[in-house]
């Protein structure tokens, strides 16, 4: 295993920020760790990292108990969110000498370069790269030593959709030929359907979904479809066989729990019974966002709230 | 490389190369030049007595020091934090330990450079006395462990506070607070609070020695209980640097 963490808990100045997260990746897995703004991603990799210490929980990483930091962050490489540089040096004179940490470079810088498409602007210094280009940068230094375990933290924010593309291409190939693992945290939910072969979910500070991709977006069982609102049915309740999922504009996406004895038509009545008004009604296919904002509940628990 | 290394010779190129340090050295060598022209062309202060420039310059020296060296300390971690340069070196396999001592080592690195850039600036004061070599010598022996302990109280508070704002107000208050008993004259130093403070204060220990063997050219023997104290405020400020950089705000 790369990561086996099992029920981490962390608190920072009296405030409890992990309750209970779990982590667990294997070589060649690309990992989605998704979860609401504050709810937890980054204190999560701060902690495997060693940044911080849990106060509760087992963290193993590379199937180690009680790590030696330097030993591990030689296998690990980090790309965090906010990838700032010392912007006097060149994008070459930078990576040879953050490679000195980790023993020097196994290759040469040009190599490197060109392997995020910087090929032609190792001589410029950093302050003149647009955010694309550093953020190209930010990862290549993630790479420098080859690790075994890759942290990504949004690695393609401020990427046009050729250079999103390529960066999934450099990922899937690390993956399926090099057997890296890659953590990817992240808010693009088509990055993560798109790369990744696992997914964790945390919402306040709490792990609320772990498994396989393909697990998560198995069908429920439950039919779900989508019905065009004409009025904001503010105040109606629901019949008690519909539950609401969320709402894109004036589209609201519902599941069905349909008894045996009742057909869909029926329900549908019910619903107008209810006060709800509407015109169009399609079938919802599940996507990893629904499944995300089930999860994370907060969209669909504020609206209904409002609709009770 | 040795962590240690490659952290100081980031620090040196960021003083030497980087635009920023070389605006902090400009601002240093401004102040020096401004001074030494006002003893040389000032007619009052032109009458002075050979050795009272000299010491005079040599006090100006550290306190310029000093203040540079807050400003590097300050920006040594919050700096690094507020630029998203922090988490890189924090995620290495470079231990707190290693950051801090490489940083250190940089600081020294600065204050060799200003220790050098101060020469031509006693010289061109004092070139004609018999002091010049002693202030050189006391300038180095006292004025090191002087401005590195600002710098290393300063990046004990870049380390805790995360903000280069904050930890650079809060070293610039204790600079100014350790300079008042200088600043208020003779009056307050003669006082019970003056003398306590003087005793305990290393910028009045170091200016107290510059006086006394500069001036008055009293032996070094007399110089060692304030050689001992601004010691003892190197050492405790290093010690606090290392306490507050186990855990840096990097967030």
């Amino acid at each position: 295993m790369l990561i086996d963490a099992n029920n981490l808990a962390l608190t920072l100045s009296g405030q409890s920020i992990l309750a209970d997260v779990n982590l667990h990746m294997k070589k060649g897995d690309v990992y989605g760790l998704l979860g609401p703004n504050g709810a937890g991603k980054s204190t999560t990799i701060a902690l495997l990292l060693g940044l911080y210490q849990a106060d509760r929980g087992e963290l193993q990483l590379f199937n180690q108990q009680s790590p030696d930091l330097a030993a591990i962050r030689r296998r690990i490489g980090v790309m965090p969110e906010f990838a700032g540089f010392y912007e006097w040096m060149n994008a070459r004179d930078y990576l040879i000498w953050y490679a000195g940490f980790y023993g020097g470079m196994q290759t040469t810088p040009d190599t490197l370069l060109q392997r995020v498409g910087l090929s032609t602007v190792g001589n410029k210094p950093i302050k003149q790269f647009s955010r694309g280009m550093t953020q190209r940068l930010a990862l290549e230094r993630a790479l420098v030593h080859g690790p075994e375990l890759l942290i990504l933290d949004e690695p393609t924010n401020g990427l046009d959709p050729r250079g999103r593309r390529e960066i999934h291409d450099l990922l899937i190939d690390l993956a399926e030929q090099e057997h890296v693992g890659i953590l990817l945290c992240t808010h693009l939910l088509d990055d993560v359907e798109r790369l990744c072969s696992r997914i964790g979910i945390i919402d306040g500070g709490r792990s609320v979904f772990e498994d396989s991709l393909e697990d998560l977006l198995q069908d429920t069982g439950k039919p779900r479809y989508r019905l065009h609102m004409t009025s904001v049915p503010e105040g109606h309740p629901l019949p008690p066989e519909i539950r609401l999922i969320n709402k894109e504009g004036s589209w609201w996406n519902f599941e069905i729990d349909l008894p045996t004895a009742m057909d869909i038509g029926r329900v549908w009545i019910n619903l107008l019974e209810h006060g709800w008004s509407f015109d169009e009604v399609g079938v919802k296919k599940n996507t990893l966002e629904d499944h995300y904002l089930s999860l994370t509940g907060v969209s669909a628990a504020t609206l209904r709230e409002k609709v009770a | 490389m040795n962590p240690v290394t490659l952290i100081a010779q980031k620090e040196r190129s960021a003083l030497l190369q980087n635009q920023r340090g070389l605006v902090w050295l400009l601002a240093y060598a401004g102040i020096l030049s401004a001074f030494a022209l006002l003893l040389i062309s000032n007619r009052e202060l032109s009458l002075l007595d050979n050795a009272q420039v000299v010491y005079m310059m040599a006090g100006t020296v550290t306190a310029a020091g000093a203040l540079i060296a807050v400003i590097m300390g300050a920006d040594a971690y919050a700096g690094e934090r507020e630029r998203g340069t922090l988490v890189p070196l924090l995620t290495a396999p470079v231990s707190t330990g290693e950051l801090l001592m490489g940083k250190a080592l940089g600081l020294v690195s600065a204050w060799g450079i200003m220790y050098l850039l101060a020469f031509p600036y006693l010289w061109s004061v004092g070139a004609g006395g018999q002091n010049l070599g002693q202030a050189i010598f006391y300038l180095g022996l006292f004025g090191t462990p002087v401005v590195l302990g600002f710098g290393y109280l300063a990046m004990a508070l870049s380390a805790r506070s995360g903000s280069v704002m904050s930890s650079l107000l809060t070293s610039l208050i204790v600079l100014l607070f350790s300079a008042s008993p200088l600043l208020v004259g003779p009056g307050l130093r003669n006082s019970t609070i003056g003398k306590t403070l003087d005793a305990v204060n290393p910028f009045s220990g170091a200016l107290n020695t510059f006086d006394a063997v500069i001036i008055d050219s009293d032996p070094f023997t007399g110089q060692l209980a304030r050689l001992f104290l601004v010691l003892i405020w190197l050492g405790l400020m290093f010690a606090f640097a290392r306490i507050s950089a186990r855990r840096p705000v990097f967030r």
